[in-house]
């Protein structure tokens, strides 16, 4: 105990040390927005039902078109063609709307002061919450200007977890646990079937399921997660950021740092 | 002084939440507190409950899945098809045997009639007629298993689609009165929670504010066990009541399918043993006509002898098919049984397996964010005392920031110990 103590205050004192170079004042620039609140907007219901549609005139094609194709490589023609026109009759519907929606973030932001703007979600306290305005704005008919200006600094960094989930270290570790998982539950299956009746038994057995899987997941996707969120944390650090979310709850500003924790993770 | 841990190291001396490095900023991972609040186990329970589920359904043949129902119902239809082919193959040869026999009884009456002896009476119709009888009862025999077959398979086909209808019905009136079982626990679940939330929160404020003695300590304690164990108590016995209203509902739909399928299906079998009676009589019938001497030739007493020969021959044949035809029908109705048996029970049952699967994670789901919401109240109260400005959820990573996690964990733990 007498040699913890100091080691833990020499550990907050490096910490300290090692903070983001930034004023001591408080963080007051963070807002969010209820993108639920975006999305029940006439305009973007409108959208969904277009794109609805859309999706069920491309998936009788696509039953068609299948069933004229005759190779492996005309079905995949077929079907890279027919996700191609999706995704730009997708573009052609949302861009507009959804160029709009982020403009009126940024507007309004910018007005209110702030530089990161992030999802609802996310945040349990605090944050200015700009969803009102947003919406009022969407809802005028008066022309969103862009603002000509990159937003201010953040110390709120993101990274996109999409890019990260697709690591070959994460997919061999995915991979390894749906293996695992598969041989698992028909091995755990028999055994439950064996346990007949017995219902304390099965409940035992369906425990030593989840225990099973709750190990293995930590030992095999734990390490690699945990990897990557200590090089996150470092190069968030070196970059004088206070925090990380992912890309998908960020609407408005914030630091980017997915390319620099792509390459440190494939150092 | 070993349980604080960094964080909660500044947690226990005091943090500045203006210090360079959080600057009123904090975090809290939302789910490591989860696995710490007094509704944990419950979640818990949950996810063991799914997983006996799924492991009912990865247990080989409980239940049988899509392809062994298939496999099993293509057995059935074969067996089906079997018996269909004998008792046709039965009905024909008899069909053959009376029509020779009431051949040989009206000839030997024409031949008494005519003083002849039998065998030159047989001759007396002419070698080509008899080809031309024959000829046209081998063809009418066909017709007629060739009509059998059709009307079988239309009474197949019917009967199908009764099972498949009633089956369907039973499967929307269980996963209704799921639905309905779920909707009024967690109603309940959430009428126990608001109704012990000042109760609660008194005994939480005083257990985290003041300076306890030991014994006030354990009182309070002992209070917040009691409503948790109160609020566990009145769901449970929700649960079980709910549990058994539905196993007798089941029993009480399964038994109103099976009684209203089975009648559906004994109709659809006995217009089918009419219609194919009523043919059988017409093409008999026909081919007596045909076969059968010039009646207008014969005395009056000849021709009531021979009317009597052919309501004779007519009746016993028709004694003799009947076993036959019961024989068919009794088969076809343990298999048509056998059939709607295992629609009845194991698409059921594999559907209620999904649904319950559906339930669970949705009740999983309620609980979660009940948990999460319990979680996220805490944290804001700690956000306020300690003058932190936002507080975020589940972050990728942070080198700066206040984790709040540890806290509240000890927190949680505290107040529900």
């Amino acid at each position: 105990m007498k040699r913890l103590f100091p080691t833990l205050l020499a550990l907050i004192a490096l910490a300290t040390t090692l903070a983001p170079a930034a004023s001591s004042s408080t963080l007051n620039d963070v807002g969010y927005v209820d993108q639920s609140a975006i999305a029940a907007l006439p305009a973007m219901v409108n959208i969904s039902r277009q794109l609805a549609a859309v999706q069920a005139q491309l998936s009788k094609q696509y039953a068609v078109d299948m069933r004229s194709s005759r190779s492996p490589s005309q079905r995949q023609r077929v079907n890279a063609q027919l996700q191609q026109q999706f995704v730009t009759e997708q573009r052609n519907l949302e861009g507009p709307t959804f160029m709009r929606v982020q403009l009126a973030i940024a507007s309004v932001a910018s007005s209110r002061g702030l530089s990161v703007v992030v999802d609802k979600r996310i945040v349990i306290y605090g944050g200015e919450d700009i969803t009102q305005q947003v919406v009022r704005l969407l809802q005028s008919s008066q022309q969103i200007i862009p603002l000509g200006t990159e937003p201010p600094p953040s110390e709120i960094g993101y990274v996109d977890q999409a890019v990260l989930a697709n690591s070959p270290q994460v997919k061999a570790a995915s991979q390894q646990l749906a293996t695992y998982a598969e041989k698992e539950r028909r091995y755990y299956g028999l055994q439950f079937q064996q346990a007949g009746s017995n219902a304390q038994r099965q409940q035992q057995i369906a425990q030593a399921y989840n225990k099973a899987m709750s190990d293995e997941q930590d030992q095999l996707l734990k390490p690699v997660v945990d990897h990557a969120q200590a090089v996150t944390a470092q190069v968030a650090q070196r970059k004088g950021l206070l925090l990380v979310i992912d890309h998908a709850d960020i609407l408005y500003g914030g630091t980017d740092i997915t390319t620099d924790v792509q390459n440190a993770l494939n150092k | 002084m070993t349980f604080c841990a960094l964080g909660t190291l500044w947690a226990c001396q005091g943090v500045d939440v203006n210090s360079p490095n959080i600057r009123g900023i904090a975090y809290v991972k939302i789910d490591d507190v989860v696995k710490h609040a007094p509704l944990y186990p419950q979640l818990s329970r949950l996810d063991a409950a799914i997983a006996m589920v799924d492991l009912t359904e990865a247990a080989p043949n409980v239940p049988r899945n899509a392809a062994q129902i298939a496999s099993e119902d293509k057995k059935l239809l074969a067996e089906l098809s079997a018996a269909k082919a004998r008792a046709q193959h039965i009905i024909y040869q008899k069909q053959r045997e009376y029509a020779t026999r009431e051949q040989a009884a009206v000839a030997a009456a024409l031949g008494a009639a005519h003083g002849r002896p039998t065998g030159n009476a047989a001759a007396a119709f002419g070698q080509v007629s008899q080809q031309q009888a024959q000829a046209a009862e081998v063809q009418a025999g066909r017709d007629f298993m060739a009509y059998q077959r059709s009307v079988v398979q239309q009474s197949n086909g019917a009967a199908r689609s009764v099972v498949s209808r009633f089956q369907e019905e039973a499967v929307q009136k269980l996963q209704a009165k799921q639905l309905q079982e779920q909707q009024r626990e967690t109603d309940l679940q959430l009428q126990l929670s608001r109704q012990d939330a000042a109760e609660r929160l008194s005994l939480q404020t005083r257990l985290s504010m003041l300076a306890l003695d030991d014994a006030t300590r354990r009182k309070l304690e002992a209070q917040l066990n009691a409503i948790a164990s109160r609020e566990n108590a009145a769901m449970s016995a929700q649960r079980e009541a709910d549990r058994r209203e539905y196993a007798a509902y089941r029993r009480q739909v399964m038994v109103q399918t099976n009684v209203a399928m089975h009648g559906q299906l004994s109709q659809i079998q006995s217009q089918t043993q009419t219609e194919l009676t009523s043919r059988r009589n017409q093409v008999g019938a026909q081919l007596r006509a045909m076969a059968g001497p010039p009646i207008g030739r014969v005395s009056p007493a000849t021709q009531a002898q021979l009317r009597r020969i052919a309501a004779q021959f007519q009746a016993q044949y028709q004694q003799d098919v009947q076993s036959v035809i019961t024989e068919y029908a009794e088969t076809s109705d343990t298999l048509a049984a056998q059939y709607a048996m295992l629609h009845s029970t194991d698409v059921a049952a594999a559907s209620a397996v999904q649904q319950e699967v559906l339930i669970l994670e949705q009740r999983r789901q309620t609980l979660y964010n009940q948990i999460v919401a319990q979680v996220q109240s805490e944290a804001q109260r700690l956000a306020r005392e300690k003058g932190l400005r936002v507080v975020f959820s589940d972050v990728t990573a942070a080198p700066g920031g206040y984790d709040m996690t540890n806290e509240l964990i000890h927190d949680i733990e505290g107040k529900s110990e």
